[in-house]
């Protein structure tokens, strides 16, 4: 159990740490990254999803790990999506950073922490009615890229195309043109 | 100064980052478990809630399915801020609570700023319990298992915080300094 704490914390400190150094606590950063004008944030995400993935690929080839698919619910999944972006549109931060940037010592995402704390305490109030309305109507289940190609291993190269197209595409399309502060 | 010179002060390549954030997440799988962020201020709010509002928790799904702050996902989120904490601290770039970009479009009020972020705050955090997971927990957790929750929520999220920011910002991010 201790370990499992242990485990959490040192786990947090380097992925916190890791998103501070590439600039993902800055909101600044973060809304030049959606306005086009900074290309690094969106292909450190993208590119860190496609090494992950291709990392868990060799996790499970080696029978190590523990894996679990969220089902999707094309209503509930999408209108979340919606919010969410505007949310993160809005201020800069996505629920992860906010921690990271509390810890920077940024005053306006400890607004968004309290803010994030808010919206969840009013979702979990509202769950047994939102869930059954929203939720799973349109839920087709734990799918993954796999049930729709038929082999793990093809699922994992159409996901890393994928990948790889949009990190080359953003590297094109985004201006990533003056200082960033 | 000249402004075409980039100056991004000790921040990390885009591509290292990515692999050092990629063993991250894979020893959180090998060690854990899909790795999730949002999951931490529901265990943090079920600790709030044993101490002020004993049962309250109990009463409410939402509660039930995440476990309290005695747990990874809570230790997780507390680490993140010491990791941002440790960041920071060894960083040649002091932190700013109005990023410029902000102050360009809508001045110098801090109350303002706090005001945009507590709604968008409460916004992600309130459609991340929606949809069961928030950038981490869905987008790149799910991705990274080939999920087409995970990808279709990334596209989406991404998508609507490109529109969000333009109409937040307008044409003013072009003359920031």
């Amino acid at each position: 159990m201790i370990a499992k704490l242990m485990l959490g914390l040192f786990s947090g400190i380097a992925f916190g740490f890791v998103i501070q150094r590439v600039g993902a606590t800055d909101p600044n950063r973060m809304a030049r990254a959606h306005l086009m004008r900074d290309a690094d944030i969106p292909r450190f995400m993208l590119a860190a999803v496609a090494l992950s993935a291709l990392g868990l690929f060799g996790l499970q080839a080696a029978g190590v790990g523990r894996t679990m698919v969220l089902p999707i619910s094309l209503v509930a999944t999408g209108l979340a999506a919606a919010i969410f972006g505007i949310g993160w549109g809005l201020c800069g931060y996505c629920p992860g950073t906010t921690w990271a940037a509390v810890g920077e010592g940024r005053l306006d995402a400890v607004f968004a922490l309290v803010g994030g704390l808010a919206g969840a305490v009013v979702f979990a109030h509202l769950h047994e009615r939102l869930i059954p309305l929203l939720y799973d109507p349109t839920n087709l289940g734990q799918l993954t890229v796999t049930d729709a190609v038929g082999s793990h291993a093809l699922a994992l190269v159409v996901v890393l195309i994928s990948l790889c197209a949009g990190i080359y595409l953003i590297g094109r399309i985004w201006k990533n043109d003056t200082a960033t502060d | 100064m000249n402004q075409k010179q980039r100056e991004k002060p000790g921040y990390w390549n885009w591509l290292p980052a990515a692999f050092a954030l990629a063993g991250v997440i894979v020893f959180i799988f090998a060690t854990y478990g899909p790795p999730a962020s949002s999951s931490g201020f529901v265990s943090t709010l079920k600790g709030l809630w044993s101490s002020i509002a004993p049962g309250y928790a109990q009463s409410h799904a939402h509660y039930r399915m995440i476990p309290g702050p005695g747990s990874w996902l809570f230790t997780f989120v507390l680490g993140m801020a010491m990791g941002g904490f440790i960041g920071g601290r060894t960083f040649s770039k002091p932190v700013r609570d109005l990023p410029p970009v902000w102050r360009n479009r809508f001045g110098d009020s801090a109350a303002r700023r706090y005001a945009a972020t507590f709604v968008g705050g409460f916004m992600i955090l309130f459609a991340s319990r929606l949809a069961g997971g928030c950038t981490l927990g869905l987008f790149i957790s799910g991705s990274t298992q080939l999920a087409w929750s995970g990808l279709y929520f990334g596209v989406l999220i991404f998508g609507f915080a490109m529109l969000t920011a333009r109409l937040v910002y307008g044409g003013v991010a072009k003359e920031e300094k």
